[in-house]
């Protein structure tokens, strides 16, 4: 087992008042799955995901990832256990605009702390594996959106990690382009990588082995 | 890791042009301030340290009681010498009595120069460590003897070898030179000192201190002593306490002794009331602050501009934490990119002291040299650049690294907006200290032009005064006064005893009609020529002038305004004063008129009571000459010249004007005034720096909102009042705390001078003003710039 979600609350409180923006969620995911997170807009969808990817936090509940408890782990310890096993994807793809592509690759790298050498060769692995060696000294604003969240997912994968959170991954993109980002992480799947996404579309929802749906903050 | 940081770095440095240029350029500015108050600090504090002994050398000083009134003086009676070394050898290495400042004419060759110098006893080639060019250290050995500084020598020698020459001395006596030591530098208390000569040669040459060598009551000489080295100076103070007192029974004033370090001398050389009161240290103070102050306004700047623009840099924080960056690794990028702008600042810094330092040096009066060479600065310097990238990247590096990735990936957050009220605070804590150097600046200005304008008592323009200390001159005063007048150049000329600009000596223990008793008299009095009072234009307030005429005239005096009230004389005109000795009274003179007081010492301070006496015995020191108004003073000087050249043919022509004389009356206050004027300049030119980049920020913050509003109807005025509105109301906060404190601190300042201005509102009110103009300057730029913009234009980029 990957992870385990137990009763898991959160809310915030605006004007005296409690808002639940997840209510009672318990999931597991286990390693290898490819998980499809659906729901109407306001949902919870992506707050589900930033809290499994430990970027937010929770007000009740156990999350226990990798047989360690997430809820009770030290700020430092838990980000380190982030950085180990979890790549993240965004709908925005969230590149670093000062850095070339070659540059956002090599990022998490320099924060695992991982050797000059080995890390040119893993960049270099990646470029090429994703096609995009060629355009590796480009800055982002000079791709398209399509070649941005290829960027994107090369530098969540760079870091070889157990699980990948993807946030709309294919919300900016065209359908051919999401067509070629759902393949790919199909291909990932297959090759043992565990996901989750989320995602508004029935068909990229498909390529996934299990959907999870969410209405207000509650999974059904 | 680092090099993709400073990758980083340069990147964004490079991307925001004007907000770098804004950051390094206050950054720099603020750190070349304060380098350069930081090396004149270090000039100051490290004054006489070029003598090896500094730390055991000392001057005797004795506190002496008028009336009540304790004074430091460093005056000493010729056998105090003799005590000291009978009873008290053990504590000293060198007991050394000295006549110092004496100018002299040195003859050479047909060769004539005025030099001065001091006359010294044996030891103090040794004590003062002096460096040897030529000859024997030990030179004073023998009272024909003189020790020359080099540029002294080199402008009498040339080429020549100096060494066992003779030299004329005011055309008297002939000295041989016995040694030539370096020029002692600018930052010691003996730089200036020409010339060395044995003290015995100076008594020699000298009658009436012939006659004082066992004479308490003169004190006419100054005592350095360098201790023994297992002693300390409180201890040798506590020993020599009484030896005046113990010798000199019939002195009232209670003298007591004491040995003032040379640590001090430049540094703490004020007594009140026979207690050490500080002195210039105050202003090493003041400079030190101003210098703190000044690099934390530009800290501010970096730490305001930094967290203004966080929004830009959330979403980075936001990526980077999502992808597996610690907080602890962002606080060290966001230091490393201060410190990176610190770099460069200092960078210009350096540029920036480097080629101001001439201009600094000139307005300072100091000979500070860049220390290039010494590892200490460099040392020191990277202390500085990273306790400034420190204090000015910390708190936005705090900041910035805070921003949770959920809430800034988000897209609406808006990150600037938590900072507002720390960036207020500091924007208010900026301009209080620049309103405060303000108002400081004004009022330092508005004192010292106070003091200026104070009625000296006489008319100083179309004055000039001869130093006639030479024999040459005596008894000629009377031939050299008619044949000036013959020549037209001048309408009147007197001599003096004292300056018009000093008082050079003060008398007591003489006595008058209605004197109270047990009074300790203490009176400046100086020897003037029948026509003192009119070269000077002097006016008469009581009684009349001299009159050379009048036989009886050379046994009366004149007495300042001050004086009647001292002596207690309401109509003074007609009494009489007197030396009363055993066989009853001498030199009794009386007074015949009362002058205007003339301001002789410190503008800052009321006028001493003085006497001038009609000189019957040749005890001019200066011949103090009306300019002809009918003529150029450049004919005047002319005609003046030919005269003295015929008269002493062998002499320079030396004279000073009187007014300028005056003028350095107030040399101090008023380089310190400029300087801070400066650095006030300064200090407002960085806030403002930071105010304009903060001002662009916000307008650039606000171009949609602007553009809303001008779409809605807006018209430039009213979207320049909107953004001035919220820095207006700063200024005012500013005020508010700047005015109370600037003036305490002034209040303070103003109580170290009795002639004072009175702290009126409105230099304050002027100052608020000044700043607020200042500031809406600044702002409008922007917030015009701002408001002009095309409202479609700036819609469709969001
Ligand atoms: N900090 C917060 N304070 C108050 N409400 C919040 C906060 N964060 C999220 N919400 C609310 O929680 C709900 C869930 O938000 P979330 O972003 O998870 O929705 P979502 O399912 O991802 O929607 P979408 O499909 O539009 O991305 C929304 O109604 C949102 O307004
Ligand atoms: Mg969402």
């Amino acid at each position: 087992m990957l992870l385990q979600l137990n009763n898991i609350f959160k809310w915030v409180n605006s004007g005296g008042q409690r808002i639940f923006l997840l209510k009672d969620i318990n999931l597991e995911v286990q390693e290898g799955e490819f998980i499809s997170v659906m729901g109407p807009s306001g949902s919870g969808k992506s707050t589900l995901l930033n809290v499994i990817g430990m970027l937010d936090g929770f007000e009740e509940g156990e999350y226990t990832f990798l047989d360690e408890p997430v809820h009770s782990l030290k700020e430092k310890h838990r980000a380190n256990l982030y950085k180990e096993y979890i790549g993240f994807v965004f709908q925005q793809y969230h590149l670093l605009d000062d850095l070339t592509v070659q540059e956002n690759l090599e990022m998490p790298l320099l924060y695992k702390k991982i050797k000059g050498t080995e890390r040119k060769a893993m960049v270099a692995d990646m470029l090429d594996r994703f096609n995009i060696v060629g355009k590796k000294d480009l800055f982002p604003a000079q791709l398209s959106g399509g070649q941005q969240q290829l960027v994107g997912i090369a530098r969540a994968l760079i870091s070889s990690p157990k699980l990948i959170l993807a946030d709309e991954p294919t919300g900016n993109l065209n359908s051919s382009q999401g067509e070629e980002i759902m393949a790919l992480f199909k291909q990932l799947n297959d090759e043992g990588v565990t996901i989750i996404q989320v995602t508004h579309s029935e068909k990229n929802a498909a390529y996934g082995s299990r959907i999870i749906n969410l209405l207000d903050g509650r999974m059904i | 890791m680092l090099r993709s940081y400073l990758k980083i770095a340069w990147r964004n440095l490079s991307k925001n042009k004007s907000f770098t240029i804004i950051n390094i350029g206050g950054l720099a500015l603020g750190m070349a301030v304060t380098l350069m108050i930081a090396l004149w600090i270090e000039d100051e504090l490290t004054f006489n340290d070029g003598f090896e002994h500094s730390d055991r050398i000392a001057q005797v000083l004795a506190n002496r009681t008028f009336n009540g009134q304790t004074d430091t003086n460093w005056t000493m009676a010729r056998p105090l010498e003799f005590v000291l070394r009978d009873q008290y050898s053990d504590n000293f290495d060198h007991i050394v009595m000295c006549k110092n400042w004496v100018p002299q004419y040195l003859e050479y060759n047909g060769k004539k120069i005025s030099k001065t110098g001091n006359f010294m006893q044996r030891g103090a080639p040794e004590m003062l460590s002096l460096t040897m060019v030529g000859g024997e250290k030990d030179g004073l050995r023998d009272m024909n003897s003189i020790m020359l500084d080099e540029s002294t020598a080199h402008a009498l020698f040339g080429s020549e070898n100096p060494i066992g020459k003779t030299i004329e001395i005011n055309g008297e006596f002939g000295v041989r030179v016995s040694g030539v030591y370096s020029d002692l530098p600018y930052n010691s208390s003996f730089h200036g000192m020409r010339f060395l000569m044995p003290l015995e040669r100076f008594i020699a040459s000298r009658e009436w201190a012939r006659n004082v060598i066992s004479d308490w009551g003169n004190h006419s000489f100054s005592l350095f002593v360098q201790i023994a080295d297992n002693t300390t100076f409180s201890n040798v103070s506590s020993k020599i306490k009484n030896v005046e007192k113990d010798q000199h029974t019939e002195a009232q004033f209670n003298p007591e002794l004491f040995l003032f370090p040379m640590k001090d001398w430049h540094l703490r050389s004020q007594f009140k009331g026979g207690k050490q009161a500080g002195g210039r240290i105050t202003y090493v103070w003041l400079f030190g602050i101003i210098g703190v102050f000044v690099l934390l306004l530009a800290c501010i700047n970096f730490m305001n501009l930094s967290t203004a623009r966080s929004e830009k840099r959330s979403k980075e924080v936001g990526i980077r934490k999502s992808i597996g960056s610690h907080r602890s690794q962002l606080i060290k990028q966001f230091l490393g990119e201060s410190f990176l702008v610190v770099m460069f600042a200092f960078a210009s810094a350096l540029l920036l002291v480097h080629l101001s330092l001439d201009s600094f040096n000139d307005l300072a009066q100091k000979e500070i040299s860049f220390p290039w060479h010494e590892p200490l600065f460099w040392v020191a310097s990277s202390m500085f650049i990273l306790l400034t990238a420190l204090l000015a990247g910390s708190y936005p590096a705090m900041y910035l690294s805070s921003f949770k990735p959920v809430e800034v990936l988000k897209g609406t957050f808006r990150a600037g907006k938590n900072a507002t009220t720390p960036r207020k605070v500091l924007v208010v804590f900026q301009f209080s200290v620049s309103m405060a150097f303000i108002i400081g600046t004004v009022i330092v200005a508005q004192q010292i032009n106070h003091a200026k304008n104070r009625p000296s008592g006489y008319d100083k323009k179309g004055l000039v005064q001869l130093p006639v200390m030479s024999k040459e001159f005596a008894g000629k005063q009377d031939l050299f006064r008619d044949e000036l007048l013959a020549s037209g150049g001048i309408t009147e000329m007197s001599t003096s005893s004292s300056p018009t600009t000093g008082v050079w000596s003060t008398w007591g223990g003489f006595v008058w009609e209605g004197q109270p008793d047990n009074f300790q008299v203490d009176m400046a009095w100086t020897w003037v020529s029948p026509e003192y009072v009119e070269s000077l234009n002097l006016d008469i307030v009581h009684g009349r002038d001299f009159s050379r005429t009048m036989a009886t005239d050379s046994m009366t005096i004149l007495i300042n305004r001050t004086a009647m009230d001292y002596m207690g004389l309401p109509d003074p005109v007609g009494k009489h004063i007197w030396f009363p000795t055993d066989n009853g009274p001498q030199f009794k003179m009386k007074i015949i008129g009362v002058v205007e007081d003339v301001i002789a010492q410190s503008p800052y301070e009321p006028v001493k009571q003085s006497i001038y006496a009609y000189d019957r015995a040749n005890n001019a020191s200066f011949y103090n000459l009306r300019l002809n108004p009918a003529h150029s003073t450049a004919e005047n000087l002319a005609s003046i010249e030919m005269v003295f050249k015929q008269h002493f043919p062998q002499l320079p022509f030396e004279y000073q004007f009187v007014d300028e004389e005056y003028g350095k009356k107030f040399a101090s206050e008023e380089r310190i005034g400029m300087l801070s004027g400066v650095f006030t300049g300064l200090a407002i030119l960085i806030s403002c720096l930071g105010l304009f980049g903060l001002a662009s920020y916000v307008a650039e913050q606000r171009t949609k909102e602007i553009g809303i509003r001008k779409v809605l109807g807006a018209s430039v005025f009213n979207v320049w009042k909107m953004l001035s509105n919220g820095f207006l109301k700063l200024i005012v906060l500013s005020s508010l705390i700047a005015i109370p404190i600037s003036y305490y601190i002034m209040d303070g300042w103003l109580q170290e001078f009795t002639y004072r201005i009175i702290l009126k509102w409105w230099i304050f009110a002027l100052a608020m003003l000044g700043a607020i103009v200042i500031t809406i300057l600044t702002i409008s730029f922007q917030a015009i710039k701002a408001a002009r913009s095309n409202p479609i234009k700036s819609l469709r980029t969001e």
